[in-house]
Protein backbone atom coordinates (compact mmCIF):
# COMPACT_ATOMS: atom_id res chain seq x y z
CA UNK A 1 0.00 0.00 0.00
CA UNK A 2 1.03 3.56 -0.67
CA UNK A 3 2.34 5.44 2.37
CA UNK A 4 -0.44 8.21 1.48
CA UNK A 5 -3.04 5.37 0.89
CA UNK A 6 -2.80 4.28 4.56
CA UNK A 7 -2.08 8.06 6.12
CA UNK A 8 -4.84 9.48 8.78
CA UNK A 9 -6.80 6.43 7.38
CA UNK A 10 -7.42 4.80 10.86
CA UNK A 11 -7.53 6.27 14.26
CA UNK A 12 -7.33 6.14 18.26
CA UNK A 13 -10.69 6.80 19.59
CA UNK A 14 -10.56 5.58 23.13
CA UNK A 15 -7.61 4.85 25.56
CA UNK A 16 -8.23 3.08 28.95
CA UNK A 17 -5.95 1.93 31.87
CA UNK A 18 -6.30 -0.86 34.79
CA UNK A 19 -4.83 0.41 38.21
CA UNK A 20 -0.91 0.43 38.65
CA UNK A 21 0.63 -1.88 41.38
CA UNK A 22 3.23 -3.34 42.88
CA UNK A 23 0.64 -6.38 43.03
CA UNK A 24 -2.56 -6.28 41.44
CA UNK A 25 -4.02 -8.94 43.25
CA UNK A 26 -6.12 -10.14 40.23
CA UNK A 27 -5.42 -12.29 36.99
CA UNK A 28 -3.95 -10.71 34.30
CA UNK A 29 -7.46 -11.60 32.71
CA UNK A 30 -9.42 -9.51 34.91
CA UNK A 31 -6.25 -6.53 34.34
CA UNK A 32 -7.05 -6.93 30.35
CA UNK A 33 -10.69 -6.86 30.95
CA UNK A 34 -10.32 -3.56 33.36
CA UNK A 35 -8.40 -1.59 30.62
CA UNK A 36 -10.29 -2.71 27.36
CA UNK A 37 -13.62 -1.62 29.50
CA UNK A 38 -12.41 1.47 30.15
CA UNK A 39 -10.93 2.28 26.98
CA UNK A 40 -14.35 1.27 25.01
CA UNK A 41 -15.86 3.71 27.57
CA UNK A 42 -13.48 6.52 27.02
CA UNK A 43 -14.63 5.97 22.99
CA UNK A 44 -18.30 5.82 23.73
CA UNK A 45 -18.21 2.51 22.59
CA UNK A 46 -19.29 -0.80 24.36
CA UNK A 47 -17.77 -4.35 24.47
CA UNK A 48 -20.49 -5.44 21.50
CA UNK A 49 -19.30 -2.69 19.18
CA UNK A 50 -15.76 -4.41 18.95
CA UNK A 51 -14.78 -6.97 16.15
CA UNK A 52 -11.31 -7.47 16.75
CA UNK A 53 -8.45 -7.53 19.49
CA UNK A 54 -4.91 -7.28 19.43
CA UNK A 55 -1.97 -8.16 22.51
CA UNK A 56 1.50 -9.08 22.73
CA UNK A 57 3.06 -11.28 25.07
CA UNK A 58 5.92 -13.65 26.15
CA UNK A 59 3.62 -16.38 27.76
CA UNK A 60 2.94 -13.51 30.59
CA UNK A 61 -0.41 -12.44 29.74
CA UNK A 62 -4.22 -13.96 28.75
CA UNK A 63 -4.32 -14.14 24.57
CA UNK A 64 -7.21 -12.95 22.67
CA UNK A 65 -8.66 -16.14 22.37
CA UNK A 66 -9.36 -15.98 26.13
CA UNK A 67 -10.20 -12.41 26.29
CA UNK A 68 -12.59 -12.64 23.90
CA UNK A 69 -15.05 -15.51 25.14
CA UNK A 70 -14.52 -14.17 28.42
CA UNK A 71 -16.06 -10.44 27.08
CA UNK A 72 -19.31 -12.78 25.19
CA UNK A 73 -17.27 -11.66 21.74
CA UNK A 74 -18.26 -15.13 20.16
CA UNK A 75 -17.35 -13.88 16.42
CA UNK A 76 -14.35 -12.19 16.00
CA UNK A 77 -13.43 -11.25 12.67
CA UNK A 78 -9.46 -9.82 13.44
CA UNK A 79 -7.28 -10.60 16.00
CA UNK A 80 -3.78 -11.00 16.68
CA UNK A 81 -1.92 -12.61 19.27
CA UNK A 82 1.92 -11.47 18.58
CA UNK A 83 4.69 -12.91 20.33
CA UNK A 84 6.90 -10.24 22.15
CA UNK A 85 7.93 -7.72 24.35
CA UNK A 86 8.72 -4.09 24.18
CA UNK A 87 9.29 -4.06 20.37
CA UNK A 88 6.13 -5.25 18.90
CA UNK A 89 3.99 -3.04 21.52
CA UNK A 90 3.68 -0.47 18.46
CA UNK A 91 3.52 -3.26 15.92
CA UNK A 92 0.26 -4.68 17.39
CA UNK A 93 -1.51 -1.32 17.07
CA UNK A 94 -0.13 -0.45 13.27
CA UNK A 95 -1.51 -3.94 12.57
CA UNK A 96 -4.90 -2.79 13.68
CA UNK A 97 -4.73 -0.33 12.17
CA UNK A 98 -4.06 -1.93 8.58
CA UNK A 99 -7.07 -4.53 9.23
CA UNK A 100 -8.95 -1.27 10.02
CA UNK A 101 -8.15 0.33 6.77
CA UNK A 102 -8.56 -2.74 4.50
CA UNK A 103 -11.84 -3.06 6.26
CA UNK A 104 -11.07 -6.59 8.57
CA UNK A 105 -12.22 -5.29 11.36
CA UNK A 106 -13.94 -1.75 12.08
CA UNK A 107 -13.15 -1.64 15.97
CA UNK A 108 -10.18 -3.52 17.06
CA UNK A 109 -9.46 -2.79 20.96
CA UNK A 110 -5.01 -3.43 21.12
CA UNK A 111 -4.33 -4.19 25.32
CA UNK A 112 -1.33 -5.24 27.52
CA UNK A 113 -1.93 -7.05 30.63
CA UNK A 114 1.28 -7.78 32.87
CA UNK A 115 1.70 -8.76 36.49
CA UNK A 116 5.40 -7.32 36.30
CA UNK A 117 6.24 -6.99 39.57
CA UNK A 118 3.97 -9.45 41.29
CA UNK A 119 4.10 -12.45 38.86
CA UNK A 120 6.42 -12.47 36.07
CA UNK A 121 9.00 -9.88 37.02
CA UNK A 122 9.90 -8.23 33.69
CA UNK A 123 13.47 -7.09 34.99
CA UNK A 124 14.18 -11.24 35.63
CA UNK A 125 15.45 -10.94 39.21
CA UNK A 126 14.35 -15.13 39.86
CA UNK A 127 13.13 -15.77 36.77
CA UNK A 128 16.66 -16.81 35.27
CA UNK A 129 17.52 -17.50 32.05
CA UNK A 130 16.56 -19.60 29.29
CA UNK A 131 19.18 -21.37 27.95
CA UNK A 132 18.32 -21.96 24.45
CA UNK A 133 18.86 -20.07 21.17
CA UNK A 134 21.31 -17.79 21.25
CA UNK A 135 21.17 -16.92 24.72
CA UNK A 136 22.75 -21.00 25.51
CA UNK A 137 26.38 -18.73 24.46
CA UNK A 138 25.42 -16.31 27.46
CA UNK A 139 23.46 -17.60 30.01
CA UNK A 140 26.32 -19.75 31.60
CA UNK A 141 27.77 -16.56 32.46
CA UNK A 142 24.85 -15.09 34.13
CA UNK A 143 24.13 -13.06 31.48
CA UNK A 144 20.29 -12.54 30.35
CA UNK A 145 18.45 -10.08 32.07
CA UNK A 146 17.29 -6.69 30.60
CA UNK A 147 19.29 -4.11 32.60
CA UNK A 148 22.79 -6.06 31.81
CA UNK A 149 21.80 -6.20 27.51
CA UNK A 150 20.82 -2.52 27.59
CA UNK A 151 23.85 -1.41 30.14
CA UNK A 152 26.08 -3.44 27.46
CA UNK A 153 25.29 -1.22 24.75
CA UNK A 154 25.25 2.13 27.05
CA UNK A 155 28.96 1.47 28.18
CA UNK A 156 29.92 1.43 24.33
CA UNK A 157 28.24 4.59 23.57
CA UNK A 158 29.78 6.01 26.79
CA UNK A 159 33.17 4.78 24.97
CA UNK A 160 32.08 6.13 21.77
CA UNK A 161 30.79 9.38 22.41
CA UNK A 162 31.80 10.80 26.08
CA UNK A 163 28.15 9.88 26.97
CA UNK A 164 28.00 9.89 31.11
CA UNK A 165 25.98 8.50 33.83
CA UNK A 166 25.11 12.11 34.53
CA UNK A 167 23.30 12.49 31.50
CA UNK A 168 21.70 9.09 31.91
CA UNK A 169 20.93 10.77 35.54
CA UNK A 170 19.08 13.56 33.58
CA UNK A 171 16.58 11.80 31.33
CA UNK A 172 15.22 9.92 35.09
CA UNK A 173 15.20 13.90 36.66
CA UNK A 174 12.93 14.98 33.70
CA UNK A 175 10.63 12.20 33.74
CA UNK A 176 10.27 12.28 37.28
CA UNK A 177 9.27 15.82 37.06
CA UNK A 178 6.38 15.26 34.64
CA UNK A 179 5.06 12.37 36.87
CA UNK A 180 4.81 14.86 39.49
CA UNK A 181 2.62 15.98 37.26
CA UNK A 182 0.70 12.95 36.68
CA UNK A 183 -1.75 11.71 38.92
CA UNK A 184 -1.65 8.24 37.28
CA UNK A 185 2.49 7.84 37.94
CA UNK A 186 3.49 5.61 40.71
CA UNK A 187 6.54 7.60 41.27
CA UNK A 188 5.98 11.22 42.34
CA UNK A 189 8.50 12.50 44.25
CA UNK A 190 11.02 14.92 42.51
CA UNK A 191 14.13 13.29 42.19
CA UNK A 192 17.49 15.55 41.62
CA UNK A 193 20.77 14.59 40.00
CA UNK A 194 22.20 13.75 42.90
CA UNK A 195 19.76 11.33 44.30
CA UNK A 196 20.24 9.72 40.62
CA UNK A 197 24.34 9.51 41.66
CA UNK A 198 23.74 7.85 45.26
CA UNK A 199 21.16 5.18 43.84
CA UNK A 200 22.78 1.78 43.87
CA UNK A 201 24.22 0.26 41.39
CA UNK A 202 22.39 -2.93 39.35
CA UNK A 203 24.62 -3.15 36.52
CA UNK A 204 26.88 -0.85 35.87
CA UNK A 205 26.68 1.74 34.15
CA UNK A 206 23.29 1.69 35.45
CA UNK A 207 22.43 2.19 38.89
CA UNK A 208 18.91 1.59 40.21
CA UNK A 209 17.22 5.19 39.10
CA UNK A 210 18.01 4.12 35.53
CA UNK A 211 15.91 1.27 35.37
CA UNK A 212 12.18 1.25 34.59
CA UNK A 213 9.54 0.24 37.21
CA UNK A 214 7.98 -3.59 37.04
CA UNK A 215 4.85 -2.86 37.66
CA UNK A 216 1.38 -4.62 37.48
CA UNK A 217 -1.25 -2.91 35.20
CA UNK A 218 -3.13 -3.33 31.63
CA UNK A 219 -3.16 -0.58 28.84
CA UNK A 220 -5.79 -0.57 26.04
CA UNK A 221 -6.24 1.55 22.99
CA UNK A 222 -8.97 1.64 20.44
CA UNK A 223 -8.34 1.40 16.73
CA UNK A 224 -10.82 2.33 14.36
CA UNK A 225 -11.13 3.80 10.75
CA UNK A 226 -10.79 7.84 11.40
CA UNK A 227 -14.60 8.29 9.42
CA UNK A 228 -15.54 6.17 12.65
CA UNK A 229 -13.67 8.39 15.01
CA UNK A 230 -15.17 11.49 13.75
CA UNK A 231 -18.76 10.06 15.14
CA UNK A 232 -17.22 9.04 18.61
CA UNK A 233 -16.98 10.63 21.95
CA UNK A 234 -13.36 12.12 21.84
CA UNK A 235 -11.23 14.64 19.36
CA UNK A 236 -10.06 11.91 17.06
CA UNK A 237 -6.09 11.33 17.10
CA UNK A 238 -5.36 9.96 13.80
CA UNK A 239 -2.52 7.71 12.69
CA UNK A 240 -0.07 9.31 10.61
CA UNK A 241 2.46 6.56 10.32
CA UNK A 242 3.32 3.10 11.53
CA UNK A 243 6.03 1.48 10.92
CA UNK A 244 7.50 -2.22 12.39
CA UNK A 245 10.25 -4.35 11.75
CA UNK A 246 13.99 -3.36 10.99
CA UNK A 247 15.97 -3.76 13.65
CA UNK A 248 18.55 -6.17 15.20
CA UNK A 249 19.40 -8.00 18.30
CA UNK A 250 22.47 -8.39 20.54
CA UNK A 251 22.06 -12.13 20.56
CA UNK A 252 23.07 -11.81 16.91
CA UNK A 253 26.21 -12.15 15.07
CA UNK A 254 27.47 -9.13 13.01
CA UNK A 255 27.18 -6.54 15.53
CA UNK A 256 30.27 -4.14 14.53
CA UNK A 257 28.36 -1.04 15.41
CA UNK A 258 26.63 -1.22 18.98
CA UNK A 259 25.12 2.35 19.38
CA UNK A 260 22.60 2.18 16.40
CA UNK A 261 19.15 0.59 17.82
CA UNK A 262 16.86 -0.74 14.93
CA UNK A 263 15.28 2.85 14.98
CA UNK A 264 17.74 4.89 12.67
CA UNK A 265 16.41 2.18 9.85
CA UNK A 266 12.49 2.57 10.56
CA UNK A 267 12.15 5.84 11.20
CA UNK A 268 13.33 7.17 8.02
CA UNK A 269 10.22 4.72 6.68
CA UNK A 270 7.85 6.14 9.62
CA UNK A 271 8.83 9.89 8.62
CA UNK A 272 8.15 9.45 4.77
CA UNK A 273 4.76 7.41 5.89
CA UNK A 274 3.94 10.37 7.68
CA UNK A 275 4.98 13.19 5.39
CA UNK A 276 6.99 14.58 8.32
CA UNK A 277 9.89 14.81 9.66
CA UNK A 278 12.06 14.97 13.11
CA UNK A 279 11.28 18.88 12.98
CA UNK A 280 7.42 18.28 13.34
CA UNK A 281 6.73 16.32 16.68
CA UNK A 282 5.61 18.49 19.22
CA UNK A 283 5.69 15.61 21.69
CA UNK A 284 8.09 12.38 21.76
CA UNK A 285 6.84 9.25 23.91
CA UNK A 286 9.67 7.52 23.85
CA UNK A 287 10.44 3.53 25.19
CA UNK A 288 12.36 3.95 28.53
CA UNK A 289 13.39 1.00 29.63
CA UNK A 290 16.23 2.27 30.85
CA UNK A 291 17.40 6.03 30.80
CA UNK A 292 20.06 5.55 27.48
CA UNK A 293 16.91 4.03 25.50
CA UNK A 294 15.85 7.84 25.62
CA UNK A 295 19.01 9.08 24.80
CA UNK A 296 20.07 6.56 21.74
CA UNK A 297 16.14 6.93 20.30
CA UNK A 298 16.79 10.96 20.44
CA UNK A 299 19.72 10.79 17.90
CA UNK A 300 17.97 7.50 15.97
CA UNK A 301 14.79 8.99 15.38
CA UNK A 302 16.90 11.87 13.88
CA UNK A 303 16.17 14.80 16.90
CA UNK A 304 19.74 15.19 17.28
CA UNK A 305 23.02 14.10 15.93
CA UNK A 306 24.52 10.33 16.51
CA UNK A 307 25.86 10.57 19.92
CA UNK A 308 24.78 13.98 20.84
CA UNK A 309 21.87 12.18 22.82
CA UNK A 310 22.87 13.12 26.17
CA UNK A 311 24.22 16.70 25.61
CA UNK A 312 20.69 17.19 24.05
CA UNK A 313 19.03 15.93 27.34
CA UNK A 314 21.16 17.92 29.51
CA UNK A 315 20.51 21.26 27.83
CA UNK A 316 16.90 20.91 28.65
CA UNK A 317 15.42 20.52 25.14
CA UNK A 318 13.35 17.50 26.81
CA UNK A 319 11.78 18.67 29.51
CA UNK A 320 7.64 19.87 29.38
CA UNK A 321 9.24 23.34 28.81
CA UNK A 322 11.63 22.62 25.91
CA UNK A 323 11.65 22.17 22.12
CA UNK A 324 10.80 18.47 22.46
CA UNK A 325 8.89 17.24 25.49
CA UNK A 326 9.79 13.88 25.92
CA UNK A 327 8.04 10.86 28.37
CA UNK A 328 5.82 13.62 29.36
CA UNK A 329 3.39 10.89 31.54
CA UNK A 330 7.43 10.28 33.52
CA UNK A 331 7.62 6.67 31.21
CA UNK A 332 8.24 3.73 32.50
CA UNK A 333 10.89 5.07 34.99
CA UNK A 334 8.05 6.81 36.73
CA UNK A 335 4.84 6.41 35.88
CA UNK A 336 4.67 2.65 35.55
CA UNK A 337 5.52 -0.13 33.15
CA UNK A 338 2.65 -1.09 30.51
CA UNK A 339 5.42 -2.40 28.03
CA UNK A 340 4.61 0.24 25.63
CA UNK A 341 0.95 1.01 25.40
CA UNK A 342 0.72 3.67 28.17
CA UNK A 343 3.56 5.39 25.89
CA UNK A 344 0.82 5.67 23.26
CA UNK A 345 -1.98 6.27 25.57
CA UNK A 346 -0.35 9.48 26.42
CA UNK A 347 0.32 10.72 23.53
CA UNK A 348 -3.04 10.14 22.38
CA UNK A 349 -3.74 12.50 25.83
CA UNK A 350 -1.06 14.44 24.63
CA UNK A 351 -2.71 15.45 21.22
CA UNK A 352 -6.88 15.87 22.59
CA UNK A 353 -5.43 18.32 24.89
CA UNK A 354 -6.15 16.76 27.99
CA UNK A 355 -2.95 15.60 29.57
CA UNK A 356 -3.88 18.58 32.23
CA UNK A 357 -0.97 20.00 33.88
CA UNK A 358 1.59 18.35 31.67
CA UNK A 359 -0.35 19.09 28.85
CA UNK A 360 2.53 20.36 25.88
CA UNK A 361 0.78 23.71 24.75
CA UNK A 362 -0.57 23.31 21.07
CA UNK A 363 1.07 19.66 20.64
CA UNK A 364 -0.67 18.36 17.41
CA UNK A 365 1.62 15.49 16.21
CA UNK A 366 3.41 13.16 18.70
CA UNK A 367 5.89 10.18 18.28
CA UNK A 368 5.56 6.79 20.48
CA UNK A 369 7.81 4.40 20.39
CA UNK A 370 8.75 0.75 21.03
CA UNK A 371 11.83 -0.62 22.42
CA UNK A 372 14.34 0.31 19.89
CA UNK A 373 15.64 -2.92 18.30
CA UNK A 374 18.20 -4.09 21.06
CA UNK A 375 16.08 -6.96 21.60
CA UNK A 376 14.54 -9.61 19.41
CA UNK A 377 15.44 -7.48 16.28
CA UNK A 378 12.22 -5.81 15.89
CA UNK A 379 11.10 -2.76 16.75
CA UNK A 380 7.94 -0.64 15.57
CA UNK A 381 6.48 3.12 16.26
CA UNK A 382 3.66 5.49 15.57
CA UNK A 383 2.95 9.20 13.91
CA UNK A 384 -0.02 10.31 15.60
CA UNK A 385 -1.68 13.88 14.32
CA UNK A 386 -4.44 15.39 16.55
CA UNK A 387 -7.80 16.10 14.77
CA UNK A 388 -9.29 18.75 17.42
CA UNK B 1 26.29 -22.21 36.64
CA UNK B 2 23.25 -22.52 34.08
CA UNK B 3 23.64 -25.10 31.52
CA UNK B 4 23.04 -24.10 27.94
CA UNK B 5 21.13 -25.83 25.87
CA UNK B 6 22.89 -27.51 22.89
CA UNK B 7 21.31 -27.75 19.82
CA UNK B 8 21.46 -29.43 16.38
CA UNK B 9 23.84 -26.22 15.33
CA UNK B 10 25.54 -25.62 18.15
CA UNK B 11 26.45 -29.11 19.35
CA UNK B 12 29.93 -29.61 17.53
CA UNK B 13 30.99 -25.81 19.12
CA UNK B 14 29.99 -27.35 22.67
CA UNK B 15 32.13 -30.54 22.25
CA UNK B 16 35.26 -28.36 20.39
CA UNK B 17 34.84 -26.55 23.84
CA UNK B 18 35.14 -29.73 25.61
CA UNK B 19 37.98 -30.49 24.36
CA UNK B 20 39.78 -27.16 25.00
CA UNK B 21 39.38 -25.82 21.58
CA UNK B 22 37.37 -22.42 20.49
CA UNK B 23 36.12 -22.43 17.06
CA UNK B 24 33.94 -20.60 14.61
CA UNK B 25 32.67 -21.82 11.90
CA UNK B 26 34.22 -20.63 7.87
CA UNK B 27 31.88 -20.56 4.78
CA UNK B 28 33.18 -22.89 2.16
CA UNK B 29 31.41 -20.63 -0.58
CA UNK B 30 33.05 -17.43 0.91
CA UNK B 31 35.86 -17.90 3.53
CA UNK B 32 33.36 -15.42 5.92
CA UNK B 33 33.75 -16.73 9.99
CA UNK B 34 30.60 -16.68 11.77
CA UNK B 35 29.65 -16.89 15.18
CA UNK B 36 27.34 -18.35 16.38
CA UNK B 37 26.75 -21.32 14.56
CA UNK B 38 24.69 -21.59 11.53
CA UNK B 39 24.16 -23.91 8.81
CA UNK B 40 24.10 -21.33 6.36
CA UNK B 41 25.84 -18.11 5.46
CA UNK B 42 24.38 -14.91 6.38
CA UNK B 43 26.46 -13.69 3.36
CA UNK B 44 26.28 -15.84 0.34
CA UNK B 45 23.45 -18.16 1.62
CA UNK B 46 26.16 -21.00 1.09
CA UNK B 47 25.38 -24.36 3.31
CA UNK B 48 28.56 -25.25 2.83
CA UNK B 49 30.88 -24.80 6.21
CA UNK B 50 33.64 -26.07 7.97
CA UNK B 51 35.26 -25.57 11.93
CA UNK B 52 38.33 -23.71 12.29
CA UNK B 53 39.92 -22.82 15.31
CA UNK B 54 40.62 -19.59 16.14
CA UNK B 55 43.52 -17.72 18.08
CA UNK B 56 41.63 -17.38 21.29
CA UNK B 57 42.35 -13.98 21.29
CA UNK B 58 40.42 -10.63 21.39
CA UNK B 59 39.68 -7.08 22.59
CA UNK B 60 36.85 -6.20 24.41
CA UNK B 61 33.88 -4.39 23.02
CA UNK B 62 31.98 -3.38 25.84
CA UNK B 63 31.24 -4.75 29.18
CA UNK B 64 28.70 -4.60 31.91
CA UNK B 65 29.65 -4.77 36.48
CA UNK B 66 26.83 -6.81 37.71
CA UNK B 67 25.57 -5.76 41.25
CA UNK B 68 22.37 -7.00 41.42
CA UNK B 69 22.08 -10.74 42.12
CA UNK B 70 18.82 -11.49 39.58
CA UNK B 71 19.15 -14.78 41.35
CA UNK B 72 20.15 -16.03 44.57
CA UNK B 73 23.22 -17.95 43.04
CA UNK B 74 24.75 -14.68 42.20
CA UNK B 75 24.41 -12.97 45.61
CA UNK B 76 27.81 -14.34 46.30
CA UNK B 77 29.70 -13.57 43.12
CA UNK B 78 28.45 -9.87 42.74
CA UNK B 79 29.89 -7.67 41.38
CA UNK B 80 31.46 -9.06 38.61
CA UNK B 81 32.38 -7.88 35.24
CA UNK B 82 30.94 -9.31 31.95
CA UNK B 83 32.11 -8.75 29.05
CA UNK B 84 31.34 -8.64 24.95
CA UNK B 85 34.61 -9.49 23.04
CA UNK B 86 35.48 -8.90 19.46
CA UNK B 87 37.33 -11.83 18.33
CA UNK B 88 41.36 -11.34 16.85
CA UNK B 89 40.40 -12.52 13.21
CA UNK B 90 36.70 -10.85 12.27
CA UNK B 91 35.71 -7.51 13.93
CA UNK B 92 32.11 -9.01 13.84
CA UNK B 93 33.00 -12.19 15.41
CA UNK B 94 31.87 -11.36 19.27
CA UNK B 95 31.46 -13.55 21.70
CA UNK B 96 30.11 -12.83 25.24
CA UNK B 97 31.77 -14.24 28.66
CA UNK B 98 33.44 -13.46 32.49
CA UNK B 99 36.13 -12.89 33.61
CA UNK B 100 37.36 -14.94 36.42
CA UNK B 101 40.18 -13.41 38.89
CA UNK B 102 39.93 -9.90 37.38
CA UNK B 103 38.81 -6.56 38.94
CA UNK B 104 35.90 -4.86 37.46
CA UNK B 105 38.41 -1.76 37.28
CA UNK B 106 40.94 -3.37 35.24
CA UNK B 107 38.14 -3.28 32.44
CA UNK B 108 38.32 -0.86 29.54
CA UNK B 109 37.69 -0.54 26.17
CA UNK B 110 39.71 -2.06 23.32
CA UNK B 111 41.67 -4.55 26.29
CA UNK B 112 43.02 -7.08 25.55
CA UNK B 113 41.78 -10.65 26.02
CA UNK B 114 42.89 -14.38 25.99
CA UNK B 115 40.14 -17.16 26.49
CA UNK B 116 40.65 -19.74 28.92
CA UNK B 117 38.55 -22.85 29.49
CA UNK B 118 36.98 -24.18 32.23
CA UNK B 119 35.49 -27.44 32.98
CA UNK B 120 32.90 -26.89 35.63
CA UNK B 121 31.64 -30.30 35.88
CA UNK B 122 31.43 -33.81 33.99
CA UNK B 123 29.90 -32.84 30.27
CA UNK B 124 30.25 -28.71 31.40
CA UNK B 125 33.21 -26.63 29.90
CA UNK B 126 32.78 -22.73 29.35
CA UNK B 127 34.81 -20.13 27.25
CA UNK B 128 35.72 -17.31 30.31
CA UNK B 129 38.79 -14.57 29.51
CA UNK B 130 41.60 -13.60 30.93
CA UNK B 131 43.67 -10.36 30.23
CA UNK B 132 46.52 -10.71 28.26
CA UNK B 133 49.67 -9.22 30.61
CA UNK B 134 52.01 -6.97 29.30
CA UNK B 135 55.23 -8.41 29.97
Amino acid sequence: MAADAFRDRTAIAGVGYAPFSRDSGVSTLTLAVDAITAALDDAGLTVDDVDGLATHRVGDSTPPWVVAPALGLDDLRWYLDQFGGGSVSHAIVGQAAAACALGFADVVVCYRAINARSEFRMGATGRGPSPTHDAQYQAPYGYFAPPQQFAMMARAHMTKYGTTTGHFGQVAVQQRANAALNPRAMRRDPITAEDHAASRWVVEPFRLLDCCLETDAACAVVVTTAEHARDLRRPPVDIAAAAWGGGHTFLNEGRRELTVTGAAALAPRLYAQAALGPSDIDVAELYDCFTYSVIVQLEDYGFCAKGEGGPFVASGATTLGGALPVNTHGGFLSEGYVHGLNHLAEAVQQLRGQAGARQVPGAEVALSTSQPGYVMGSTSALILRGAR
Amino acid sequence: MTAPVEDRDSAPWWAAVRAHRLTVQRCDGCATLRFPPRSVCARCRSRASAWVEVCGRGTVASWVVVHHAFLPVYAGAVPFAIALVRLAEQEDLVMYGDLPGTAPGELAPGLAVRAVFEDVEPGLTVVRWRPERSA
